[in-house]
């Protein structure tokens, strides 16, 4: 049997402004993952970094280490390799005022 | 009982994943999510050039995920025999839904007879036990009329869902619905339309469709339900459902129905979707599903 592989799109088109991040997803299974965060439309503003973050039980979360670019332009792909992260997984950025991005955030797991 | 019917029986009754359902004689699909998604995938709406186009209903939809049914307080919960289930969150807004589905057709316009073991509840997110911030489970096919039907043809859409609660009312009551949100053009080219079936008005009791579902004292605790439903694709009509210990009449059941669209020939999807009405995501869970038909 080939080993359980993935493809979770956990964000379409959302406009994130603010604390923003996308619903937890549940992995337990995966070893590894990719995300990838694509841009939509034209972002507004300087983009801070992106984060991952794990969590024990989907409500409680904390940073896992990693920090990638947001895509700059419609279209730019930005993407962030993550392993051993347990169970849940989430993207994560703190927008400041007047910042805003539309993405694709899309998350690939392998066992 | 034909000597056949008695010797597949006894086949599936010694098969322990097959000896808790009851298939029609062909199984098209049994979906154990411990072997994976199994073809489970996400709603995804209609749209045409951009995504701004695609109905809110649909724009919220995530992905259905595995998993083990985790909690904070005891760990995962686990399946009715395994590690994994699949798992479907709503977003945590009063009113949100998410649905999977699986994607096929049918070869011959029969009886056909769906099978699973579910649950749902809210996340966990404070120590009460809150029963009712769950709206609703539910489940529909997507169906339409092979290429040769002729005149009259349709697509029809069998939907039911356990309204569990609203309003902080336990209202534990099967409905079913036969009309859909208005049929909206997707873009200028023509190809494209898309309707929210989903949407949370025009359910009606199903007469007799109260049940008491077993649930737990806590959040976090789950019980596994059984559930069957019977269509018959060559009439177009539902010929019996049951959940539990309780078989329901269907005489007073119908379908969202409307014409054949030039594109959904022989379609034979299946969908499950669930309805939070707090702004806590709800969860529904399925273990498994047979999906099995007379052909």
């Amino acid at each position: 049997m080939l080993p359980e592989n993935l493809t979770a799109i956990i964000a379409r088109n959302e406009t994130w402004t603010g604390a923003s991040a996308t619903e937890p997803y549940e992995g337990g299974w995966a070893k590894e993952a990719i995300v990838f965060v694509r841009a939509l439309k034209p972002p507004k503003g300087k983009l801070p970094k992106a984060r991952i973050e794990i969590s024990g039980d989907g409500m409680h979360w904390v940073p896992e280490g990693s920090s990638f670019d947001l895509p700059a332009a419609t279209d730019a792909v930005t993407f962030q390799r993550v392993a051993h992260f347990g169970n849940f997984l989430r993207v994560a950025t703190d927008l400041p005022e007047g910042v805003e991005i539309t993405l694709l955030v899309t998350l690939h797991l392998k066992a | 009982m034909t000597q056949l019917d008695d010797m597949r029986r006894a086949i599936r009754e010694a098969d322990p994943q097959l000896s808790r359902f009851d298939p029609l004689p062909r199984i098209i699909c049994l979906d154990d999510f411990d072997r994976g998604m199994c073809g489970y995938t996400q709603l995804v709406g209609n749209y045409e050039i951009t995504l701004d186009q695609m109905l809110p209903g649909y724009a919220q939809h995530t992905h259905a995920m595995l998993s083990t049914l985790p909690n904070w307080d005891f760990g995962s919960h686990g399946g009715v025999d395994g590690s994994y289930a699949l798992k479907l969150a709503t977003r945590p807004k009063r009113g949100a839904q998410n649905v999977t589905l699986k994607r096929l057709t049918f070869r011959k316009a029969g009886p056909i007879r769906m099978e699973c073991y579910f649950t749902f509840k809210p996340e966990a997110t404070e120590l009460q036990l809150m029963e009712t911030d769950v709206r609703s489970f539910g489940f529909l096919y997507d169906l339409q009329v092979g290429d040769q039907f002729g005149t009259g043809g349709e697509r029809v859409m069998p939907h039911l869902r356990f309204l569990n609660a609203r309003d902080g009312k336990h209202l534990q009551k099967w409905q079913f619905k036969r009309k859909t949100t208005e049929i909206k053009p997707i873009g200028d080219v023509g190809k494209t339309i898309s309707h929210y079936h989903l949407a949370d008005s025009d359910w009606e009791d199903l007469p007799g469709g109260e049940q008491k579902l077993c649930y737990n004292e806590i959040p976090t605790k789950i019980n596994w339900h059984y559930l069957r439903f019977d269509f018959d694709l060559s009439t177009m009509q539902a010929t019996g459902f049951q959940v539990n210990d309780r078989q329901f009449d269907m005489a007073g059941f119908d379908c969202i129905r409307i014409p054949a669209m030039k594109n959904l020939w022989c379609m034979l999807n299946l969908c499950f979707f669930a309805e939070t009405d707090t702004d806590k995501r709800t969860f529904a869970y399925l273990d498994s599903v047979c999906l099995s038909g007379d052909f």
